[in-house]
Order: C-alpha cells, then sequence, then structure tokens
C-alpha cells in the first residue's frame, strides 16, 4: 500500500486565508463597487458566465449561477463591458464616484433560430487567466447543432464528444469522467442529486433540452464547494422561466413529444416553467403486436419571486420516470424525483448568499408477475446548504458556506403480492447517514499574470445507528480458501443492533483544492490544479454498465470512503485572434478504497455485502486535446483524449492475493483512444451542415480461453478480468438543415432538419456474448449491435 | 403580448434496430486441464449402487470437443464416516463407473482421482431432496400466454436452508434448461418452477408442442455448489452481456494436490435425486 501522503494543517490554511482578506479590505478604502445582475433581453433569463471587465485595466468579474456580478476597482472613469458569447457585447462609460447598481439586458447577436455556435466561454482575457480548468461548458444551442439519434436532443451524449468524457457504450446509462466510474459522478439538477442520468437505459438522458439553461462538468479542480463525489460534478441548472412574455415551446416526435410553457407571474416580479415530456413509441410498439414496451416521461417545474432588491425566491422540481412492462410477466419502473427551495440574498453590494433547501430521491421497483411479488427499493436525501460569495476585492473573492445531507437507503423489500405468492416478505436492513460539510475557497488575483484559487472543504460522515450489523469472526466477512483457491463468504456469529441515535462509524476528511493560472502572453496560459475529494456513498454494481436496479450504500465498517487526488497541467493557446483556439491538459487521479467484487459476488436482495467485496485502489492518467475553430462558416473541434484507467485489489483482511491475482486490471470504462470530429458548415443563408466523427477504443471485456464439458453442455473457462477488448468503435453522423425561405416580414419560421445516425451503418459491437448455437451445440461469438444506420427529418417553427 | 409557438415534428424513417449477429472473434488460448464430472446421484427409491463419473480434458474454445476423453486414470470415492472405498473402472471412453456404491444420507464422500502422476480430491457431503409435488402443464402461465409450459413444484422444508439443483431436459433439443435455486426467500413453501420455450428464428427453437417429451431431474445440493452453478448458469445464458457480472473463472470443488496450479475443472457432488418425465398433451 501506499504511504500516507502529508497534508497542510488545514487550521493554518485557514488562518492565512482570513489575514489576507483583511489585508485587502485595508487597503479598499478608495475603491468602489458596481454590483448588478445580467439578463437576456428576450426572455428575461438571468446569465451566467457574462464576463464584465473595466477596458484597459485587468479588473474583471464573472456572473454567478444567478447572473449576480460584483467589481471593485479604484475611483474613477472606464469603460465598462459587458460580454457574453453568442450575444452584443456592450460598453458603457462609467464614473466610479460611487458605490453603484448596475442591471443589464443583452440580446443575442443573432435571431437565427438555429444558430452557429460552438461554446459559450469567457473571451479570451478571462478564460486565459482564471485558474479554472478541466471544465467542459456546453450552452443548449451548442447542443442543437449536433446531429441527433431519434430526433431528441441529448446533453450527455453532447458532453461525450469532448475530450475526457466517455459512455460506456450505446444503450448504457451514466457517463465516464477520466477513468472514473459512473457513481464517482456528482449530478446536480438545480442543485438536487440525481442518481440516474438516463432513460430507456442510456438512450435519452434525463434532462429535457428545452428546461435546462445551461450545463458545467467539471473534470477535475472541482471547487471546494462542491464534494462527495471523487470524479467530476455535472451541475445542470434549468431556465427560470420567461420573465417577459408568455411563451409556449415544444415539439412532436415519433418516439417522443415535448411541451414547455413558461411566462411572467406575481405581476413581473417572477416567472415560471413547466416542462413536460413522455415518450409514446410504446403506443406503436403495442399496435406492432410487439409485447414487450418501454416508456418514460418527466416533469421539469421552476418559479421564482422577486421579494425586493435583496432578496429572491426560487422553486424548482424534476420528476421522472421509465416503465418497462414485458408481456405482463414483469414490470419495472424507476426514477428520480427532487425539489429546492431556494433563498437569494444579497446582503451588500460585496456580499451574495443563498440558502437551499433541497430533496432528492430515486427508487426502483420491480413487479414479477409469474412469481407474484414486488421489489421496493429506494434512496432519498435531504440537503439544506448556505453558500455565500464575499467580493473583497478586484484581486481576491471568497466563497464559503456549509452543507448537509440526511441520506436515507432502502436497499430492497419484497412483498408478495398474491395469496398464491411462494415468495415471503423481506425486508433488507435499512440504513442511514449524515453527510455535512464546511468550506473555504479564495480566487485570487497574485499578480496580473498569476491567478489562484485555493480552497478547503471539510466533510464529516456519519453512518448512523438504527439497524443490525452482522458480526464475523476476526471481523472477516469474507476468508479466501488457500486449497480451492477462491474467497469464501463467512457465517456471521452474530449480530449488533445499533440504536438510532448511535453512531456505526463516522469519518472525516480535509479536501485541499488548489488550481493555479499563469497567463504566458496575451494569447496563452499554462495552468496546474491539484484536487483531493472524498466520495461516502457507492453505487454496488459489479456488471459491465451500471443497471438501473443498482442499490447505494454508504460507508461503514466494512466500506471505507473513497478518497482521490488528482493533479492535472493544462496549456490554453488561441490563435489568430480567437478564430482557432486550443487547450491541452494532463492529468493523473488516484482513488483509494475503490471496493471491487469478487468472483462470484451476488449483490441482488443481499443484506450483508460486506461479503462480497474487497477493498482495493484505481488510478487514472490521461493526455486530452481539444482543438477549436471558434469563427467563420465552418466551426468545429477535433477531440482527442489517451487515457489509461485501471485498479488493483489486494486481499487485505480477507487474506490471498485478491482479485486478478493482486494485478493491475482494466477498468470497463478504460479507452486508450478516443478521438471525435464536431464541424458545422454554414453553406449560405438556405443550408447549413453538421457532422460528428467518433472513433474509441473497444470496451475492455473477458473473453474466453478455452471449453470443457459439463452437464452435457459446453462451459466457457476464463482467465484475468477484463484483458480483451471488444472491436474499436466509431460512428459517423450527418446532419443538413434547409430554410426554405427566409421572408422577413413573415412571423411564421420553418427549418427542414435531415439527420443520419452512423450513416457507414457500422454494426459497433455493444456486447458479444459466448455460447453455444441451441439447434447445432457449437460453440459461437454474437454481437450485439444497437443502431444501424438511422437517419430522421425533423420539422422545426416558432411564430 | 408575443406568443411563441414552437412544434417539433420529428419522424424516423427506419426503426430503432437492436440487431444480434455471429461473428469471428480471436479469443485467447487458455491451458489444457483435466475436467471432472463426478455426480453421484441418488435417485429416491433405488439402491443407487450405478454410478459413472466422467472425466475429460478441456480444448480451445472455438474447437469440436469429440476428443476429449481421458482415459487411463484411476477413480475411487471413499465414504469418511465409514471408510468404505469404492473403486470405479476404467470403460476407455472417458467414464469410469462402478455397480457397488452405497449412498448413504448426511455421509461425507472424497473423490481421488489419480491421472499422469497427478492426485486430484475433492470432498462432498450428501443431501437429501423433496418429492416433487405436481408437474403439470399450462399455457397461460410462463412468459408467453400462448406457448406451451411444464410446471413444477415441490414443498421445501421450513427452517433449515436448502439448495437445489432443477434440470430440464427436452428430448428433441440438445441443450438444458438449468435451474439453482435457494430457499432463502421461498423458505417452507411450496416452490413452482417452469420450463417453456419462445419462439425464435435465429436460434432455431421453437415452442413445445403436444407430444413432446421433457426429461426433469431435482437435486439436494450444498451452498457452495449452489454458488458454482449460480456462476455456471449465469455465464452459460448470458456472459458478455453488458448487463451482466464480467465472466469469472468457475472454481469448483476438486484440487489438484501435487501441483495446485493446474487446478481440474468440474465437480463432485453426491446428491439425493427425484426424475420424473412429462410428456405435453
Amino acid at each position: 500500500m501506499r504511504e500516507k501522503k502529508k497534508r497542510p494543517g488545514p487550521i493554518r490554511l485557514l488562518m492565512g486565508l482570513c489575514l489576507l482578506a483583511s489585508s485587502f479590505t485595508i487597503n479598499a478604502q478608495n475603491n468602489y463597487t458596481i454590483s448588478g445582475n445580467v439578463k437576456d433581453e428576450i426572455n428575461g433569463e438571468t446569465l451566467f458566465g457574462t464576463s464584465i471587465f473595466l477596458k484597459g485595466t485587468t479588473i474583471g468579474a464573472i456572473t454567478n449561477e444567478y447572473g449576480f456580478y460584483s467589481i471593485t476597482a479604484p475611483q474613477g472613469s472606464y469603460m465598462l463591458v459587458f460580454s457574453h458569447l453568442g450575444y452584443k457585447e456592450i460598453s458603457m462609460q462609467v464614473v466610479l464616484d460611487r458605490n453603484q447598481k448596475i442591471d443589464i439586458e443583452i440580446a443575442e447577436s443573432s435571431t437565427q433560430l438555429n444558430e452557429v455556435e460552438v461554446t459559450a466561454e469567457e473571451p479570451e482575457r478571462a478564460i486565459l487567466r482564471k485558474p479554472e480548468m478541466s471544465v467542459s461548458k456546453l450552452n443548449i444551442k451548442t447542443v442543437k447543432q449536433m446531429p441527433v439519434v431519434l430526433g431528441e436532443l441529448d446533453v450527455i451524449k453532447s458532453l461525450q464528444i469532448l475530450p475526457g468524457v466517455t459512455s460506456n457504450g450505446e444503450g448504457s446509462s451514466g457517463f465516464h469522467v477520466r477513468g472514473g466510474a459512473v457513481d464517482q459522478n456528482l449530478v446536480l439538477l438545480d442543485e438536487a442529486i440525481i442518481y440516474n442520468t438516463s432513460h430507456m437505459l442510456g438512450f435519452f438522458s434525463v434532462f429535457n433540452a428545452d428546461a435546462v439553461k445551461d450545463l458545467k462538468l467539471y473534470k477535475g479542480g472541482i471547487p471546494a464547494k462542491f464534494g462527495g463525489r471523487v470524479s467530476s460534478v455535472l451541475d445542470v441548472r434549468q431556465k427560470d422561466g420567461n420573465s417577459k412574455n408568455f411563451a409556449l415551446t415544444g415539439g412532436i416526435g415519433v418516439i417522443s413529444s415535448r411541451l414547455a410553457a413558461e411566462g411572467p407571474m406575481f405581476n413581473d416580479r417572477g416567472s415560471f416553467l413547466v416542462a413536460g415530456r413522455g415518450s409514446y413509441a410504446h403506443l406503436f410498439l403495442k399496435l406492432a403486436g410487439e409485447k414487450n414496451s418501454v416508456s418514460f416521461y418527466d416533469l421539469n417545474l421552476k418559479t421564482n419571486y422577486q421579494l425586493n432588491d435583496k432578496n429572491k425566491l426560487f422553486l424548482s422540481g424534476y420528476f421522472g420516470r421509465d416503465v418497462f412492462d414485458f408481456d405482463g410477466s414483469f414490470s419495472s419502473s424507476y426514477g428520480n424525483a427532487s425539489g429546492n427551495l431556494r433563498w437569494n440574498h444579497i446582503f451588500n453590494d460585496r456580499l451574495f448568499s443563498n440558502l437551499s433547501l433541497i430533496y432528492s430521491k430515486y427508487d426502483y421497483e420491480l413487479g414479477i408477475e409469474d412469481f407474484e411479488f414486488d421489489w421496493i427499493s429506494s434512496i432519498k436525501n435531504y440537503n439544506a446548504k448556505y453558500d455565500l460569495k464575499y467580493y473583497f476585492s478586484d484581486a481576491f473573492k471568497l466563497d464559503f458556506g456549509i452543507s448537509t445531507i440526511k441520506y436515507e437507503f432502502d436497499p430492497g423489500q419484497i412483498k408478495p403480492t398474491g395469496p398464491n405468492s411462494s415468495i415471503n416478505e423481506l425486508q433488507l436492513d435499512q440504513k442511514r447517514a449524515l453527510e455535512s460539510a464546511a468550506y473555504i475557497n479564495a480566487e485570487h488575483k497574485l499578480t496580473d499574470r498569476l491567478t489562484a484559487q485555493y480552497g478547503l472543504r471539510f466533510s464529516h460522515f456519519n453512518r448512523m445507528g438504527g439497524q443490525p450489523l452482522s458480526e464475523y469472526a476476526n471481523d472477516q466477512p469474507l476468508t479466501y480458501n488457500p486449497t480451492l483457491r477462491f474467497y469464501q463468504r463467512t457465517d456471521p456469529i452474530g449480530e449488533t443492533v445499533y440504536k438510532k441515535n448511535e453512531s456505526i462509524e463516522t469519518f472525516s476528511n480535509f479536501e485541499p483544492r488548489v488550481s493555479l493560472a499563469y497567463q504566458l502572453n496575451d494569447y496563452s496560459s499554462v495552468k496546474f490544479g491539484y484536487s483531493r475529494a472524498a466520495q461516502y456513498i457507492h453505487l454496488l454494481s459489479n456488471t459491465s454498465s451500471v443497471t438501473p436496479l443498482d442499490v447505494w450504500t454508504p460507508s461503514g465498517k466494512y466500506i471505507k470512503p473513497q478518497l482521490s487526488d488528482q493533479y492535472a497541467i493544462g496549456y490554453f493557446r488561441n490563435f489568430k485572434d480567437k478564430m482557432y483556439s486550443m487547450e491541452v491538459e494532463a492529468y493523473y487521479k488516484t482513488v483509494d478504497n475503490r471496493i471491487d467484487y469478487i468472483d462470484g459476488s451476488d449483490l441482488i436482495g443481499n443484506n450483508t455485502i460486506e461479503r462480497e467485496i474487497l477493498n482495493g485502489e484505481s488510478r487514472a492518467y490521461g493526455l486530452e486535446l481539444l482543438f477549436r475553430k471558434n469563427e467563420g462558416p465552418l466551426t468545429g473541434w477535433i477531440s482527442y483524449t489517451l487515457s489509461k484507467s485501471e485498479q488493483r485489489t489486494f486481499g487485505g483482511n480477507a487474506g490471498g492475493p485478491g482479485i486478478n491475482n493482486g494485478d493491475w486490471y482494466n477498468t470497463p470504462h478504460d479507452r486508450t483512444h478516443d478521438i471525435s470530429i464536431t464541424g458545422a458548415y454554414q453553406f449560405n443563408e438556405k443550408w447549413s451542415f453538421g457532422a460528428n466523427a467518433i472513433f474509441q477504443t473497444g470496451r475492455p471485456v473477458t473473453y474466453p480461453n478455452g471449453q470443457y464439458q459439463y452437464e452435457g453442455i459446453s462451459i466457457a473457462s476464463y482467465s484475468e478480468r477484463n484483458a480483451d477488448r471488444l472491436p474499436a468503435y466509431h460512428r459517423l453522423d450527418v446532419s443538413a438543415t434547409y430554410k426554405p425561405n427566409k421572408r422577413p416580414d413573415k412571423k411564421w419560421k420553418g427549418e427542414w432538419v435531415f439527420g443520419i445516425y452512423n450513416v457507414l451503418n457500422r454494426k459497433n459491437a455493444a456486447s458479444i456474448s459466448f455460447g453455444q448455437n441451441f439447434e447445432t451445440g457449437a460453440n459461437e461469438a454474437t454481437r450485439t449491435a444497437i443502431f444501424g444506420i438511422v437517419p430522421s427529418i425533423t420539422y422545426n417553427f416558432k411564430f | 403580448m408575443k406568443f411563441i409557438y414552437r412544434i417539433l415534428l420529428s419522424a424516423l424513417l427506419v426503426g430503432i434496430t437492436s440487431c444480434t449477429d455471429v461473428i469471428e472473434v480471436d479469443v485467447p488460448e487458455g491451458p489444457i486441464r483435466l475436467t471432472i464430472e463426478a455426480s453421484l446421484d441418488w435417485e429416491k427409491g433405488t439402491t443407487g449402487n450405478d454410478q459413472t463419473i466422467l472425466l475429460s480434458t478441456s480444448t480451445p474454445f472455438f474447437e469440436s470437443q469429440n476428443n476429449t476423453a481421458v482415459t487411463g486414470a484411476t477413480v475411487q470415492v471413499r465414504n469418511n464416516d465409514s471408510g468404505a472405498v469404492f473403486t470405479f473402472q476404467d470403460q476407455n471412453d472417458g467414464s469410469y463407473i462402478t455397480s457397488s456404491f452405497i449412498p448413504v444420507m448426511g455421509n461425507s464422500y472424497t473423490l481421488e482421482i489419480q491421472y499422469e502422476d497427478e492426485q486430484y480430491t475433492a470432498t462432498e457431503t450428501m443431501l437429501p431432496v423433496s418429492e416433487f409435488s405436481s408437474i403439470t402443464q399450462s399455457r397461460e402461465d410462463g412468459e408467453d400466454d400462448e406457448a406451451l409450459e411444464v410446471n413444477v413444484s415441490f414443498q421445501d422444508p421450513a427452517d433449515i436452508e436448502n439448495y437445489y439443483f432443477l434440470r430440464f431436459q427436452s428430448r428433441n433439443d440438445r441443450l438444458p434448461e438449468l435451474f439453482y435455486i435457494k430457499d432463502e426467500f421461498v423458505d417452507g413453501n411450496e416452490v413452482t418452477f417452469y420450463y417453456e420455450k419462445l419462439e425464435d428464428d435465429q436460434d432455431n427453437i421453437k415452442e413445445f408442442e403436444p407430444g413432446d417429451t421433457v426429461d426433469i431431474i431435482l437435486l439436494g445440493i450444498s451452498e457452495d455448489y449452489h454458488n458454482y452453478l449460480r456462476l455456471l448458469v449465469e455465464q452459460f445464458e448470458s456472459a458478455g452481456n453488458p448487463f451482466s457480472a464480467t465472466p469469472v473463472a468457475l472454481v469448483g470443488n476438486c484440487i489438484n494436490v501435487d501441483n495446485p496450479d493446474n487446478t481440474p475443472y468440474g465437480y463432485f457432488r453426491v446428491s439425493e435425486k427425484v426424475a420424473s418425465n412429462f410428456t405435453f398433451e
């Protein structure tokens, strides 16, 4: 095992921060502050990530998630600039001789229905100096530009064509970031934790593009205000709702339909958004005589109310569900539900605060008609958090806050549903836990060229009582059998019942986060980042792809919190006056206490998971390259990732060599090469084209290395875990958009979008299974390919 | 007030196609090993004297299995409680037989094989099984409401841990249908399982028809053998499927005493058995 690293004393770090902070306030006597909100002129949505700066100086700020900004500068006369990609830049002369509030609305730079735009990024001066790195941002307009499968926009699929992000293949849920597992991503929808990001086993994402304002994926350099997962944070924010006009948007497709209504309310003091989406392909399948059916629906809600200049309330909610029905013999349904009440309070022009009360739930239900029973499992959490941001000066900004999450795990209950059921009622032990954290983070401009972001998160996890826990001889829930050479479950020798007010186990961790950006010159910078993160809850999954029925479990006596350390270094450069840009990043990440499952583990309906697992570690490293063309009729990017993701699991307390003989083995989401090219070409006023090309090394799998006869069948033998690979994956998608006639006097505007997914009709193997032919008995390899060529045609119009 | 109304009309020209096909794949080649199929099944109501043990070798995955019989081994089974030893005669076709085996419920037995200067052993205990309480046919049960299935029921004894192996073999088919059963969720209840075949043109599977006969056996087995069968059946039915666990080597109860790395495949079981057959009407 590795030696424990020495870390700087957190208390000393905190004290240093406070000292620094006070020195800035002392020097700030002749300074004045401009603060306010930035909104979209057309729909009144607040804008996140707008760059505001004083021309000719290095003083600037970026609007926060709620559109708020605050700039402090010495007394004087300045040109104040508001700049946001895709919007017209606004400049105004300001005389700074007192603190002032400037709220502004900015207009989109083009009113085209389907605008050509690649990514929303701050202008070069800001992006180069900001220490933020390893972040992928997409706005919905960009997502809408990409060719889609089945005519439905998918924000998660769009992320997967950026470097460092992959899926586990067509038809699998979730996504992987820098070699991390699906459960190592913190996915937030309006701050509420989303436990399952996919509908229909990954064919659609749970995010309705009509309701989403923006999303930000932190692949590394995760700010101290986020915690609880070791790999990444996907922060998705819903639209607030049009505060200017009532508006209806919608879509009708063969697979699914959408409808969203939004508009002002409370006498223009607030607005609302209601968006719904549902699939009805199952109806057609039923008509076609297909007995199995799959469907999903979801509902997004958001409303806000401006109490006064300094106080604003937000209420948002999400409810989504998938329903599977297999000819009445079994059915399952699952989904997320969440709600969030937020209160924005502006103490003064430099101190912004937000209080959130959040509820989130994921549940899974399975009904087996044949055996007359229901299986139900769920995870619920209640979360309170209070975040503050203090804009001390132009050079120093401080984020700090606290958060606490109460978890309730119901890993499974079985209920007989009929008098003839041969199944007995069963309740697996329900588990409870409390995860609390406090953080402080500074954004500090050290010199004109060097900017740092440093912070510390302190997290605490309390695995609460209220459940029995099995006891094992020598604390060994499983032992290595050296004669037969495999891990064997041990029978419990007793049980300890923990009372509700007792703790089973507590953990606490200091999580330092540091990033530095050094601007080399006007067009390039280098950045460095280090972050440590702790993860206290784990998704139990021993399959190649996670499934909706996988159960979350808290850390405790036998499962330790996962701890990750990530180092990243990057080089950022613009060419030809921002026409092209390039980002290169390298990372190295280790995760301690990553569990893996013994050979033959059985997780379903299991009350003693500790008898199925061993504690191990994982590591991932890679090089990411993103080259973009930002302007001109042809825009797009090339993204390339070279990476390795592997894990190692020793026997530990159970003895023996561990999984795969204690050697390193590939994680199922290891991809050596991952290349994607995305382009959009504006041919003329009527025609524009888009294309995606993707190439990926195949998924690691375990192939048989022999066979033998037993019970009249051929049994495959296997050796090393994940040592083989599926064939490489590649795909080409194209789309064309045609705008028939552009008469400006006509209110009614329409366009045709033609798309072809997988133009080359390549049969990419989603899996290869090995078995005997039912008729001949000969062994054969069967490939499952999910999508061949899929053309689609879409008509969009608005009036 | 300005209304924006937007309708998205999307039509798919070709439906979603999830298709499967048989392809050529290069697979690794592991070592060739001895395979032991030592299944001493004692059918209720018989003496259980006649028993057969099968020995063969493994082969590369895509090779045919015609010439894998192992001959020239010495095979014997010892009753660890009584000390009795039963020697199995080499039939020179991979099978080794005896007609003097004496099964005793609850007794522990050890298998001993000497082959190519290496000794293999395994130990297992004879466990009882329940009688079938009914074997019926139906159409409305099972996955498909119209296809024929055979339903097998038996009574699980309450308050003791039981494990079962249920095997269906249609006389018209090459491959059996295997079930591993534990009574954790059904302790003390009457338990029913069905075997139904769903029409599949690609795999040439046909539904049961009146006149088809299915042989059915039920065995009482150990927890370890249940765990072995669970993996065996899961991997046989769905290895490689993304929603199944990563396939792993099956670890049976036979060990190579002289060369532990050359672990044999297969299993040594001693079980009470009930057997029946059913012909669809």
